[in-house]
C-alpha cells in the first residue's frame, strides 16, 4: 500500500498536477454548498410542491410545467424587466458619480483620504437600516423629501404610493448605497498608475482630458471591468433594499427576481414555483459571470502568453 | 531541491488521508451495525424506564411577542405542570414573521413541536399539510365542545374534521377620536355615506378622517373583508356587485381625502400609532391595542363602535388557535390542552390578553364593567371566519391586491375585482 502511494505521488508529481490535489477541499467544499443547493433548486422546479405536497415522500413530477406557466406571467415579466431596469440605471449612475468621486479624492489636498473614508460608510450600514432610513425620507406625509419640496414651492410626491415612482425611489437609495463600493475600488485603481506617466504626458504637451483618456482610462480597464461586472451581480440580486422599502409593491410594481420568489415560496408557499423563478435569476447570473470569465480571463492569460 | 521534497510529503500525507477516508467508511459502516444493534438494546431499556416513569416532553411554539402574554402561557404551563407527573410542558418563542416559514421547514426536516399556537386562517392550510392531528374521534365525547363559538370553531374545521381547538379570539370595530368628531359636528357612522361623509368632514389640516391598515398581505385583506362581506358578498366572490361596491368605497374615500393612500404600507400599530398622536379621527382595528392605548394616550377621548355596515354588520375573526402535531404524543398533548382550555385556565388569562374568550361560558363573564371591550363583544357575533381553505394565502394575496390596486390608482374596482376574480377562479377549481 504505502509502496503503491509513492509511485502514485510520483506519478503525479511528474505530471506536475500537484495543484489539483490543493483544489480538492474546495472542490468538495462547493459540491456541497453551492452544487447540491443548485441542483436540488432545479429538481424542486420540476416538481409540484405546495403546501398540500411537501410532506408527500414522492412529490410529484411536472417537468417543464413550472416553466410554462409563468411564460404568460405578467408580474414575472414586470419583475424581469425591472431587474434590468435596476441594475442598468444604478450602474450607470453609480459608476459615473463614483468615478468622478475618485477621480476628485485622487488629487493631493488637505483631508482628501479622511474625507474619502468617511465616503464609506453608505457602504459599510446594513442594507436594512439604509432602507429603512430611505422609506422614512421617502414618506408621503412627513417624509424630509416632501417637506423639502414643500419648502421650494413644488408639490409633494407620493414616492412610494405609486408604482412608477416607488422604482425610481428604490434607485435613488441604492444608488446612494453603491457610490462608495465604485469609488474605493477605482481609487485603489487610480494609485496603481505610475505618476511619472502624466508627468511625461504633460511634458509632451497633453491637456487633462486627453492624460484621462488616453492613459487613465486604458490604465484602469481591468479594475473598471470588475468593478462593472461585480456591480451588475450584486445589483441584479437586490433583495433586501427591496424587501424593506415597498414588499415589491404598490401592487407588484417594484417586484424584483429576487423578492418574487421569496413571494412565492415563503408567503404564497409554492414553493416549486418560487424556485423555479430563482431559477430564472440564476440562469441570467450565470450567463452574466461567463461574460466577465471571457472578458477578463481569457484576454489575462493571452497578454501573458 | 526541499521545496519538492515538502510538496511531495504533503501530497503523500494527502493522499494517505484519501486512502484513511475510504477505509475508514468501511469501519464506520461496521460500527454503524454495531450501533444500530446498540440503539436497539437502549430503546428496550428506554421503554422499560418509560413504563417506569412515564416522563413526556412537550414542546409548543408559540408567537405572542408581548410580555404579559408569554408570562401568562408560562403559568398555565407550570401549574400544569406541577398538576400531575407524566408530562413536562414547555414552549418556545418563534417571531411571526417566521412562524409559518420554520414550520414549513420542521415539515421538510421533520422536526416539529408536538403543540402550535397558530394564527387562525393559517389553520387550514396546516391541516392540509397533514401535519395536524384530526381531533374529531377524541372531542365527540368532551362535554366542553359545544360552549365554543361557531366562528372560532369553523377556522378549524375543514370538512367536518377538527383539528384543534380554539384559544382566543378577537375582532376588529371602528375606534373614533370623540373630540374630533364633535369639533366637525359629526355624529358616529352606522353605514358606508355616513363614513365616507364623517371622514371627509373630519379631515384637515394634518388630520385625515379614517385610516386602516391596507398592506398588500394578510394583515391588510384582513382589514378588507368586513366592507366586502358586509354587503353580503363571500371571501371567493370578489368580482360581484357586493365586492366592486366594497373596493368603490376604498376609492372614494381616496378620492374624498378622507383616507391617505399611505395606507397600504401602515401596519395595525401603525395606523394605532397615527390614531394616538392625533392624525387620525377614525380607525378600524382590534382590541389588542386597547391596553396600549390606555396607557400611552390617557387624556385622548376616544371610544368604539360597529364598523359601518352596508348590508350587514360583519368583522372578521382573528386570534389563534391550538393545534396537536400529528405525532406519536397526541394523546399527552391533548391533554395538556384540555387543561389549558378549562373554564378555570382560560378565565385565568384571556383577559391579559386583551382577547375574547371562544367559549361562552367564559366570554359571557368577560369585561363586564368595561364598555369599550363590550362593544368588542357585540361586534363579535357579527365576526366570520377567513377561509378555512387550504390555500388562503393565495385567495388573500389576489384580495389584498385588488384593493391595492385601487387604493393606488393602478386599476378602477371593475377591472380590480375581475382580475381578483380570476385568479381565485383558478386556486377554487
Amino acid at each position: 500500500m504505502l509502496i503503491n502511494n509513492m509511485n502514485k505521488t510520483q506519478k503525479i508529481h511528474k505530471k506536475v498536477n500537484l495543484g489539483v490535489l490543493f483544489v480538492i477541499p474546495a472542490l468538495i467544499y462547493m459540491l456541497v454548498f453551492v452544487g447540491y443547493p443548485i441542483i436540488s433548486n432545479f429538481i424542486l422546479s420540476f416538481q409540484d410542491v405546495t403546501v398540500q405536497t411537501i410532506n408527500q415522500p414522492d412529490k410529484p413530477f411536472i417537468g417543464f410545467d413550472n416553466y410554462i406557466k409563468f411564460l404568460g406571467d405578467p408580474v414575472l415579466v414586470r419583475a424581469i424587466i425591472n431587474t434590468f431596469l435596476f441594475t442598468v440605471a444604478c450602474i450607470v449612475f453609480q459608476f459615473v458619480l463614483g468615478f468622478a468621486l475618485a477621480l476628485f479624492f485622487n488629487q493631493k489636498f488637505t483631508l482628501a483620504k479622511p474625507i474619502r473614508g468617511l465616503l464609506i460608510i453608505p457602504w459599510m450600514i446594513p442594507i436594512t437600516i439604509s432602507s429603512l432610513i430611505f422609506k422614512f425620507m421617502f414618506t408621503s406625509n412627513v417624509g424630509i423629501i416632501n417637506e423639502m419640496l414643500k419648502a421650494i414651492g413644488l408639490a409633494p410626491i407620493d414616492w412610494l404610493l405609486q408604482p412608477r415612482i416607488a422604482m425610481i425611489a428604490l434607485i435613488v437609495a441604492n444608488i446612494w448605497i453603491g457610490i462608495p463600493f465604485n469609488m474605493i475600488l477605482l481609487s485603489a485603481g487610480l494609485t496603481t498608475i505610475p505618476k511619472t506617466l502624466y508627468e511625461s504626458a504633460s511634458i509632451d504637451g497633453a491637456n487633462g482630458a486627453q492624460s484621462f483618456f488616453k492613459i487613465t482610462l486604458p490604465m484602469l480597464k481591468p479594475t473598471i471591468g470588475s468593478v462593472l461586472i461585480l456591480g451588475i451581480i450584486y445589483t441584479f440580486k437586490v433583495f433586501d433594499l427591496v424587501l424593506v422599502m415597498t414588499n415589491g409593491g404598490p401592487v407588484n410594481s417594484t417586484q424584483v427576481l429576487s423578492t418574487y420568489s421569496y413571494k412565492l415560496s415563503f408567503s404564497l408557499f409554492k414553493y416549486s414555483e418560487g424556485a423555479t423563478v430563482a431559477n430564472i435569476l440564476f440562469v441570467i447570473l450565470f450567463f452574466i459571470s461567463l461574460i466577465y470569465i471571457k472578458l477578463f480571463f481569457i484576454s489575462d492569460t493571452m497578454d501573458k502568453r | 531541491m526541499k521545496k519538492i521534497l515538502i510538496l511531495t510529503l504533503i501530497a503523500a500525507f494527502m493522499i494517505s488521508m484519501l486512502f484513511l477516508g475510504t477505509s475508514c467508511k468501511e469501519e464506520v459502516a461496521e460500527e454503524e451495525v454495531a450501533e444500530e444493534e446498540e440503539v436497539a438494546e437502549e430503546e428496550e431499556e428506554v421503554a422499560e424506564e418509560e413504563v417506569a416513569e412515564e416522563k413526556t416532553d412537550i414542546k409548543i411554539w408559540y408567537y405572542w411577542e408581548t410580555l404579559m402574554h408569554q408570562e401568562s402561557l408560562d403559568t398555565v404551563i407550570s401549574s400544569f405542570n406541577a398538576s400531575q407527573d407524566g408530562i413536562t410542558v414547555s414552549a418556545d418563542y418563534i417571531p411571526f414573521a417566521d412562524f409559518k416559514k420554520q414550520l414549513s421547514i420542521g415539515v421538510a426536516a421533520e422536526e416539529l413541536p408536538d403543540l402550535v399556537i397558530i394564527d387562525n386562517p393559517d389553520h387550514a392550510a396546516y391541516a392540509a399539510m397533514g401535519i395536524f392531528a384530526d381531533l374529531t374521534a377524541e372531542l365527540s365525547s368532551w362535554p366542553d365542545l359545544e360552549q365554543y363559538y361557531d366562528g372560532p370553531l369553523g377556522s378549524l374545521t375543514i370538512e367536518g374534521k377538527i383539528y384543534g381547538i380554539p384559544f382566543g379570539s378577537n375582532c376588529l370595530a371602528l375606534y373614533y377620536n370623540e373630540d374630533m368628531l364633535e369639533s366637525a359636528g359629526s355624529e358616529v357612522p352606522t353605514n358606508w355615506d355616513e363614513l365616507k361623509d364623517v371622514a371627509e368632514k373630519t379631515t384637515t389640516n394634518g388630520v385625515v378622517g379614517f385610516g386602516i391598515s391596507s398592506l398588500p398581505n394578510e394583515e391588510g385583506t384582513f382589514g378588507f373583508l368586513p366592507w366586502l362581506w358586509s354587503t353580503g358578498a363571500t371571501s371567493f366572490e370578489i368580482n360581484s356587485e357586493g365586492g366592486i361596491k366594497a373596493l368603490t368605497l376604498f376609492k372614494d374615500l381616496i378620492e374624498s381625502g378622507g383616507m391617505s393612500k399611505e395606507v397600504i404600507n401602515w401596519t395595525q400599530g401603525d395606523v394605532m400609532n397615527q390614531f394616538i398622536s392625533g392624525n387620525l379621527a377614525m380607525m378600524v382595528n382590534g382590541p389588542w391595542q386597547v391596553p396600549t392605548m390606555r396607557s400611552e394616550a390617557p387624556d385622548l377621548n376616544w371610544n368604539v363602535a360597529l364598523i359601518p355596515k352596508d348590508e350587514v354588520y360583519a368583522s372578521d375573526l382573528g386570534g389563534e388557535n391550538f393545534a396537536i402535531i400529528n405525532n406519536e404524543n397526541v394523546s399527552k398533548s391533548l391533554e395538556f390542552l384540555k387543561y389549558a382550555v378549562s373554564v378555570e385556565q382560560v378565565t385565568e388569562y384571556i383577559d391579559k390578553f386583551g382577547y375574547i374568550a371562544s367559549r361562552k361560558d367564559v366570554a359571557e363573564t368577560q369585561y363586564t364593567d368595561d364598555p369599550i371591550m363590550q362593544k368588542f363583544i357585540e361586534q363579535m357575533q357579527y365576526a366570520l371566519a377567513r377561509g378555512p381553505h387550504a390555500k388562503w394565502p393565495e385567495i388573500s394575496n389576489a384580495i389584498s391586491n385588488a384593493f391595492n390596486e385601487v387604493i393606488t390608482g393602478v386599476a378602477d374596482p371593475e377591472t380590480a375585482a375581475a382580475n381578483a376574480q380570476t385568479t381565485i377562479d383558478s386556486i377554487l377549481e
